[in-house]
């Protein structure tokens, strides 16, 4: 019986500690950068460092934590529905899809109507669009067959990228730097109203995800071995996909496309801590904030008084990780 | 008194492909039953439509009394376990996180209790896959995986076992051990359905061969009068003969 205790030992463990991991970056973080703040200046009040601290490094330290943590959350979530490590939102187009959207409202000159954030809303629609084409696109024998998931996506996914050219051609040159800008994807101070209704949905959906861990368990395995295990598979992988491109959508209008950290994230969580989602889950998305949180505060620091955007650091780190990942992949094998 | 699994007149086509026309048969307690047919001949299809993953276009299953569609998923998961053809070798999870898995339909806590976790070590004693439990599924060797895997269904105790090809892979010693560690459970009153190629090994531990050809149980005999006719065995190939072994077990050869 040494089994039982050993398991949820390490679990707890490795929970606490990506929890306290997430809380340290969401203190100490907005205090580094290119400008030192003084503790005592900012317990008295006194400008300009408590207002640097609390409207600029602070707001953009929690959505790189948010954000980051969403779309970690997401891409765990996208590969264990399609059993595939190198599987995310990215791949299957859905995020371009926001991208596409988010660009188009900036194309008009709409980013904010009447108060409401308007590239929130395109993100959103973009995602959605896609998700249905997509779907729709693999839906056969009332099953959603991966592979073909993956082509469309990647169809798609070329398809919302010429789009998103043509926009910018079309865009007059200071939208269009605006458009590129965006696209580089990159972490800056936001209002707390957004903020708060970005974590809100984020807490939301990330509960929702989390509750049915088990069930992405099984489905990771197969999907008659989940069907035979009580998991209604079609509308749990539908639920999947919805709630996987809200995070996505959301994230991404408030920060760009930002790369890698979806696809890195879940396969350390997975190789070094657990598969196990229910421990999976919650570490990935605590880890995933964390790691954008830090790209972010990197790229405040290393070239000041320019910045490198969050996006650019994480691509810098990810993308000869991603070879790494592919080299080291064995082919995968039936039996 | 009702049989604990009554199939009646299920029909099954992929598009404008037919493949199972009114297919019958039930089974009780205590059977162990060989799905025997041609590549193709729709015994994967069957064992889809029992376990609930597929719906038929006609026709009803009946487990323990009661429809299948009248079954909420969780409760036919307490009923019928299905172990699939394929599954992917790359999967992430330890033997023991997979065999875990059967235990989940029986509970809400968030973690296996103790009484999981005693269920789990001994399918997985059963199935001699205790020493691998915590290897990741993908370091396995292909026969170690399929231990594992019936480890996983027997951890579900569940009343029918559905197993698609449970012995492909395996050298002969785990085939033999796969199939006896079935007809135990057999024994101990569960239903077990195994889709198999292996003839003699349905021969020798089944109790029932149901051939399946095209789209119908063309035979349904018993294996102990299996070599009372032989007309059967034509089905699979002309070359095929059949005689008994010297303690008098039925035993196909071919020419």
């Amino acid at each position: 019986m040494s089994a039982a205790p050993q398991l949820s030992f390490t679990a707890r463990y490795s929970l606490v500690l990506s929890l306290a991991v997430f809380i340290a970056a969401a203190l100490v973080l907005p205090w580094v950068g290119a400008g030192s703040i003084s503790l005592t200046r900012v317990l008295r009040r006194q400008e300009p460092d408590y207002e640097i601290l609390l409207q600029l490094r602070l707001s953009r330290t929690l959505l790189a934590l948010i954000a980051g943590g969403a779309l970690s959350l997401a891409g765990t979530l996208f590969q264990a529905m399609l059993r595939d490590a190198l599987a995310t939102p990215y791949t299957l187009g859905i995020s371009t899809g926001a991208s596409l959207g988010a660009v188009a409202v900036i194309a008009l000159g709409w980013e904010t109507l009447h108060g409401i954030p308007m590239t929130w809303i395109g993100a959103l629609i973009g995602a959605f669009a896609v998700l249905v084409i997509v779907i729709g696109g693999a839906f056969r024998q009332r099953q959603i067959s991966a592979f073909g998931l993956l082509l469309t996506g990647m169809a798609i996914n070329s398809i919302c990228a010429a789009f998103i050219l043509i926009l910018s051609g079309f865009a007059g040159i200071s939208r269009s730097f605006s458009i590129a800008r965006w696209l580089i994807g990159s972490i800056d101070a936001t209002s707390y109203t957004s903020l708060a209704v970005l974590a809100t949905v984020v807490t939301l959906v990330s509960a929702v995800i989390l509750s049915q861990a088990r069930n992405w368990n099984l489905l990771a395995v197969g999907e008659r071995w989940a069907a035979s295990r009580g998991v209604h598979v079609g509308s749990m992988l539908a639920q999947g996909y919805i709630l996987g491109s809200i995070l996505m959508a959301g994230s991404i209008a408030l920060t760009g496309p930002i790369g890698f950290v979806e696809l890195i994230v879940p396969h350390v969580v997975r190789s070094r801590v657990s598969s196990d989602h229910r421990i999976l889950l919650p570490c990935a998305f605590l880890l995933g904030g964390t790691l954008l949180a830090l790209c972010d505060t990197i790229g405040r620091i290393v070239i000041p008084p320019a910045e490198l955007p969050a996006g650019a650091v994480l691509a810098l780190i990810g993308g000869p990780y991603l070879v790494w990942i592919i080299r080291q992949r064995a082919p995968a094998e039936e039996i | 008194m009702s049989r604990l699994l009554e199939v009646d007149g299920i029909s099954f086509a992929y598009g404008s492909r037919s493949v199972l026309d009114s297919v019958s048969f039930h089974a009780g307690a205590g059977e162990f039953l060989a799905l025997i047919g041609m590549n193709g001949s729709g015994k994967s299809t069957l064992l889809d439509i029992v376990s609930g993953f597929r719906r038929p276009e006609a026709g009803s299953v009946v487990i323990g009394g009661r429809r299948q569609l009248e079954w909420k998923r969780r409760e036919m998961a307490q009923q019928v376990s299905h172990l699939p053809q394929s599954i992917h070798a790359d999967l992430p999870f330890t033997a023991e996180q997979l065999v875990g898995m059967g235990r989940y339909p029986h509970t809400d806590s968030w973690f296996e209790s103790e009484e999981d976790h005693r269920h789990i070590r001994a399918a997985m004693e059963r199935t001699s896959s205790w020493p691998h439990r915590h290897r990741p599924f993908q370091s396995l060797s292909g026969g170690e995986r399929q231990r594992v895997l019936v480890a996983a269904c027997l951890a579900q105790n569940a009343a029918v076992l559905l197993l698609d090809e449970p012995s492909t892979f395996l050298d002969i010693e785990q085939q033999l051990h796969c199939f006896s560690v079935l007809r135990d459970e057999a024994l101990a009153g569960k239903l077990c359905i195994a889709a198999t190629h292996d003839l003699n090994l349905a021969l020798t531990y089944c109790t029932r061969l149901l051939v399946l050809a095209n789209g119908v149980i063309a035979w349904d005999i018993r294996t102990a009068e299996a070599h009372e006719n032989k007309e059967w065995l034509e089905l699979f190939s002309r070359r095929l003969e059949l005689g008994t072994t010297p303690s008098g077990a039925p035993w196909v050869w071919y020419q």
